[in-house]
């Protein structure tokens, strides 16, 4: 029996038009997680580096969003919505993107 | 009865070894609460727990063939709910809200580093592993890479984790038995023992199956209820106490508590610990975040609620619900720490891991409230305790005895096998809880870095990245597995480096660690490509072809696996 050639898959390099599809969903997904988990603390981060304290006090410190202090809400509920959202976003571009592909 | 016996006697001598063996006074926590037996709380503890097995009985009658191969009805609502249960542990019952009230706003990068992992976790893992199909993680990894070294370390690190993580849940099923009993900690920790052994026996015994739908419910109605009257006991409206605390951490900045204007240098603390980098930098919140993130996404008890969904759409929608019901308990978690901080502003360490009892307590919500709580902690303590313990127990039956020690034994004897090592574990983690080397929290996070370390960089390359080989993965896992191991054991000698201040602390190495295990694997992997044998590259692509719905899939059965490991 002759060998069957190797397969190729690669995250970075899909080989199929169907794991195109999983991974520019994937990608997509994955920005928009980094931007919200990284992101989010660089930004206060940054703001905060005027503070001579080194304490991070800035006007998102100062700021109040629904009687929270800003900083405090972006993390504790901003972001843990954002994911929520992200889930939702990626059944939403799965079911365009992928789904029809399966269908025979 | 044999089974009975192998396990009361195991426990037995272990308890009695690991009494002997216990040498400091930890949960210092249990002082900071009202000492003495409550008959309130114990009447609903056991109460709780009695509904507890009771629903699981429920379950057994009305679904004999087994919850998961039955649930052809149980949609993404209920396995969100199901995954979620599994989640909660007292670890984010107790010790979510402590690290919060300790650590003020450094402390929400557990919030966000335990949801934002299942984003992780459903972008690279989920529907792959579903496709995948039947077995454990360290099965996974020991098919993908057609070697036993992989299983083995994969069977050692769920072992090592359920044994970090169960020391966790035993610091706090201690300190609420402590609580309700009136006993000191090292009492209640056994106490804690022999309930959660007989949970197992009971739950085990009968062979039920629990209703996660409906454990979840009671647990997150025993953690949502006090919010209401705690939030309308400190000013609130008690509408929803989720989004109504704002106020109070804000008013907490200026040093306004239930005990008025505190002193200048009281509020100076207070506010910096609710401005960013008042108890820990940049690079510290940013490298626990990571690390509880891609521990989330490699834990193999939360990887395997995706091979048992009814299908790919299942579990991909499961994962939106799931992360929505955790969602509830981590909006509620600040609240208590807020509530704690606004009734006791100096309770500090001592009083940080039981803080979801001292608040209301201080709050005057009443013993029955609290007896709610507490019960709801336990039963969610007990349940992930029994999990893990049967899940690393397993480990060892399964992987280790039945596939690479003695393939083709008895399923009774790899069940004994299984039975002991339960028993084994138990002891061990006995033995940690009486001296637990941080928080709950804190404990718990070392376990989701190991986790990261090792199980997440083997399992996203074995999906994602074909070159990769058992050469590649067996390096990069026993990086991981070596530099968290390091890092724990450098935590409790107390080397800086190691420590909540230094470059790689036990809590937050995968920063550093886990991006170090890809590449190795990655390196390794190609540099040895050349040495890897034909059968080892035809397996491992058969799997990938089944991963990523690629043709010429060839079903495998256990006997010609069997076959192909004893060649």
């Amino acid at each position: 029996m002759a060998k069957k050639p190797r397969v190729s898959v690669n995250f970075f390099a899909p080989s199929t038009a169907g794991m195109k599809a999983e991974t520019s969903v994937a990608k997509a997904i994955l920005v928009l997680w980094f931007l919200l988990s990284y992101g989010i603390p660089t930004f206060i981060w940054i703001a905060g580096l005027s503070d001579p304290n080194g304490l991070g006090e800035s006007f998102l410190t100062d700021a109040r969003f629904l009687g929270f202090p800003l900083h405090y809400w972006l993390l504790a509920q901003g972001c843990t919505v954002g994911y929520l959202i992200l889930c939702k976003l990626y059944c939403v571009l799965w079911g365009f993107k992928v789904t029809p592909l399966r269908k025979p | 009865m044999n089974r009975c016996f192998v396990i009361v006697m195991s426990s037995i001598i272990l308890l009695a070894l690991s009494g002997t063996l216990a040498l400091g006074a930890a949960g210092e926590e249990i002082y900071q609460i009202k000492q003495g037996f409550k008959l309130v709380p114990a009447i609903i503890m056991v109460a709780l727990l009695c509904i507890y097995i009771g629903i699981g009985f429920l379950s057994k009658v009305s679904n004999t063939s087994g919850y998961w191969v039955a649930g052809q009805g149980v949609g993404k609502i209920g396995n969100g709910a199901a995954i979620a249960s599994d989640w909660m542990s007292a670890a984010s019952f107790m010790g979510v809200a402590g690290l919060l009230y300790l650590k003020g706003w450094f402390g929400l990068g557990y919030i966000i580093g335990w949801t934002g992992g299942y984003v992780l976790l459903l972008c690279l893992i989920a529907a792959q592993i579903r496709r995948f199909g039947k077995y454990t993680i360290p099965e996974f990894l020991g098919d993908r890479y057609n070697s036993h070294g992989v299983r083995l370390i994969a069977a050692s690190v769920t072992v090592i984790i359920a044994i970090t993580y169960s020391t966790a849940q035993f610091k706090g099923i201690g300190l609420i038995c402590g609580w309700i009993f009136g006993m000191d900690y090292t009492a209640s920790v056994f106490f804690a023992a022999g309930v959660v052994c007989s949970y197992m026996l009971i739950s085990g015994m009968s062979g039920i199956t629990r209703n996660q739908q409906i454990q979840y419910v009671v647990l997150i109605s025993a953690f949502l209820i006090p919010l209401w009257i705690l939030l309308r006991k400190a000013g609130g409206t008690g509408i929803l106490p989720q989004l109504e605390y704002g106020n109070i951490i804000s008013n907490l900045m200026e040093g306004q508590t239930a005990t008025g204007q505190l002193d200048p240098e009281a509020t100076k603390s207070l506010r910096e610990a609710y401005l960013p980098w008042g108890r820990g930098d940049f690079y510290h919140f940013i490298a626990l975040v990571f690390t509880l993130m891609v521990g989330t996404a490699g834990l193999p008890h939360i990887m395997i609620r995706f091979y048992t969904v009814k299908n790919e759409d299942v579990a991909r929608r499961s994962v939106l619900w799931g992360l929505f019901f955790i969602g509830l308990l981590y909006w509620s978690s600040p609240v208590y720490a807020a509530m704690g901080q606004f009734w006791n502003p100096a309770g500090g360490k001592a009083v940080a891991d039981v803080i979801i009892l001292s608040a209301p307590e201080r709050a005057g919500l009443g013993e029955a409230f609290i007896g709610y709580l507490a019960s709801g902690a336990l039963a969610a303590g007990l349940s992930t305790v029994a999990g893990l313990l049967i899940a690393g127990a397993s480990a060892i039956a399964h992987d280790w005895y039945a596939t690479v020690y003695r393939p083709g034994c008895p399923d009774r004897q790899a069940l004994l096998v299984g039975r002991v090592f339960t028993a084994i574990l138990c002891g061990i983690v006995v033995l940690f809880a009486l001296n637990p080397p941080a928080l709950i929290a804190q404990i718990v996070a070392m376990a989701f870095a190991i986790a990261g370390n090792t199980i997440f960089p083997a399992v996203v390359l074995g999906i994602w990245y074909s070159r990769s080989n058992k050469y590649g993965a067996l390096a990069g896992m026993l990086f991981g597995l070596g530099m968290t191991l390091l890092a724990m054991f450098g935590w409790m000698v107390k080397i800086p480096m190691f420590g909540d201040q230094g470059i790689l602390p036990a809590t937050s190495s995968a920063l550093i660690v886990c991006p170090l295990a890809f590449l190795i694997n990655i390196l390794v992997s190609n540099a040895m490509d050349a040495r890897l044998d034909d059968e080892s590259a035809e397996r491992g692509d058969n799997i990938l072809r089944k991963l990523h719905n690629l043709p010429d899939h060839i079903e495998e059965n256990d006997n010609q696996k069997k076959n192909a490991f004893s060649n």
